[in-house]
């Protein structure tokens, strides 16, 4: 079962193996990149003939940014605050953040996974990353991944709770990304 | 007649298969030691098989038939993109290596698209020195029709895997068509994917055959292992190579892996026991690859004798 709520493919001509085959693609490629459960819907038009490719994905509701208190435990010591670090992943993004807002010579880290601050702030509430930022860079990486490879020419559309992605090796003239838009729109209202 | 096959075994006692084929009149066409374990491709006369096996048999060693063994198979990728690689290309690359052949992995500059495709001189002159080609194409039965341009020139002759059912008559100039291969974002792991591995081995071992069969009409002057032992022995510089594969065997003759300006001399100048030079008997030029020495050994009916 697609963890998506539709998945909608649509191929020209006599391609059934090829929609079929690039919807294991797409699949594929979505889950290598942990990428299936932030999209919702997903259309993809694709036009042998032209030849061209095009794909409309709705994404789920917005990803909160990271804060210093989901990557650790902030507690109060003396003299300041000690940040225990459990998600490693984001350390270096951590520091960065740390020592611009304290500087460097108030930021300590005595062990692997301790970071001490001498502050009277807590930094609780400090942005680590801006995780939506980081997603649709892997989103476009996957789409890029997706399309087929000769398809050089490629625009990329994307707003805060969609995408609309289209690819072709002739020059994108504003006729086809409007003819591939109204087809998407097809395939949404069918 | 010589039986192709690949014995894989400790190295403890490896030598004494060697020595045991090279004292039944076979060849040794690769070496490869990795830590504990040795793996051998050998040409081994087929009424002297037993012998072998009751050997390997003592030495807890496994030989199997390697039906491609002593040819060189091009896996030619439209480019080396992700698209691409690695799933497809490298496994049809490893299953053909399991069977014995060696496999060179390609990938063409400007080989994507439908309408943009195309190969140039240099790309098809690479491919036509190996023994046949397998070209890797996608999913649309449309682009595979459009791309047959790619290899039209190819005179080799040419595999060609894709996704979708395509009839044999709409792709003439492909030596065979095997379908439910086209392009995977995972490696061949379900039993169909494997099977559809084999057909490509299956495949590329008619074509191979066929390549065979011309020859035998017109018999090589002499037999490419026998000019690879003799340019082992008389050029000791080839097993300094840096390549994995110094002397690569094809079916009408073989790659030396030294570089042409400095060794085409002594590569002429081979002699065999009957008195005859390799120039003689053969052309070598330069080839395609890096600046090896290209060997094509010439047919009976341009020498006049075989040996």
């Amino acid at each position: 079962m697609d963890p998506m709520e539709v998945f909608k493919i649509e191929v020209t001509g006599q391609e059934e193996f090829g929609a079929k085959k690039y919807r294991e693609i797409i699949m594929d490629i979505l889950q290598d990149l942990g990428l299936i459960r932030s999209i919702g819907r997903l259309y993809v038009y694709i036009d042998i003939m032209k030849p061209v490719f095009a794909v409309y994905g709705l994404l789920r509701s917005g990803i909160p940014p990271l804060t210093v208190k989901d990557v650790g435990d902030v507690l109060k010591v003396e003299g300041g605050y000690q940040i225990k670090i459990n998600d490693e992943e984001h350390m270096s993004d951590l520091l960065k953040v740390l020592w611009a807002q304290y500087g460097r010579e108030r930021v300590e880290q005595p062990s692997r996974d301790i970071v001490v601050i001498a502050s009277d702030t807590p930094p609780s509430g400090l942005t680590v990353a801006d995780l939506e930022a980081e997603f649709l860079q892997d989103l476009t990486d996957a789409l890029l991944r997706v399309a087929p490879e000769g398809f050089r020419n490629r625009r990329n559309e994307m707003t805060k709770d969609s995408f609309f992605f289209i690819a072709a090796e002739e020059t994108l003239k504003p006729e086809m990304i409007a003819e591939m838009k109204q087809k998407i729109r097809e395939m949404e209202n069918a | 007649m010589l039986e192709p096959v690949m014995f894989t075994g400790g190295v403890y006692k490896h030598d004494l298969v060697i020595e045991l084929v090279e004292d039944l009149g076979g060849y040794v066409l690769q070496k490869n030691v990795t830590q504990s374990e040795v793996i051998l491709l050998l040409l081994v006369p087929t009424e002297d098989m037993p012998a072998l096996e009751s050997l390997i048999k003592e030495l807890r060693g496994e030989l199997v038939r390697a039906p491609l063994a002593g040819t060189e198979v091009a896996v030619v990728t439209p480019t080396l993109a992700i698209h691409h690689l690695p799933h497809t290309a490298c496994d049809i690359a490893e299953y053909l290596r399991r069977n014995g052949a060696k496999s060179n992995m390609m990938g063409l500059a400007r080989g994507v698209g439908r309408e943009i495709a195309q190969i140039n001189e240099y790309e098809s002159a690479l491919i036509n020195e190996h023994d046949a080609a397998v070209f890797i194409f996608g999913n649309f039965a449309e682009c595979i029709r459009k791309k047959e341009s790619l290899y039209r020139n190819i005179s080799v002759p040419v595999v060609v895997t894709g996704g979708p059912k395509i009839p044999k008559e709409d792709l003439p100039y492909a030596f065979e068509y095997v379908p439910s291969i086209g392009r995977v974002a995972h490696r061949a792991r379900k039993a169909t994917e494997i099977g559809t591995l084999d057909s490509i081995i299956d495949a590329v071992g008619r074509a191979l055959d066929r390549t065979r069969n011309e020859i035998s009409k017109d018999p090589l002057t002499t037999s490419p292992p026998r000019v690879m032992d003799a340019v082992r022995e008389q050029v000791p510089e080839v097993e300094y190579s840096y390549s994995p594969l110094p002397i690569a065997l094809n079916l009408n003759g073989l790659r030396v892996k030294l570089p042409y300006q400095g060794y085409r001399d002594a590569v002429k100048a081979v002699t065999f026991d009957e008195g005859v030079k390799l120039g003689e008997i053969a052309t070598i030029k330069p080839s395609r690859m890096k600046e090896y020495i290209l060997v094509r050994i010439l047919p009976a009916s341009e020498t006049g004798f075989v040996f």
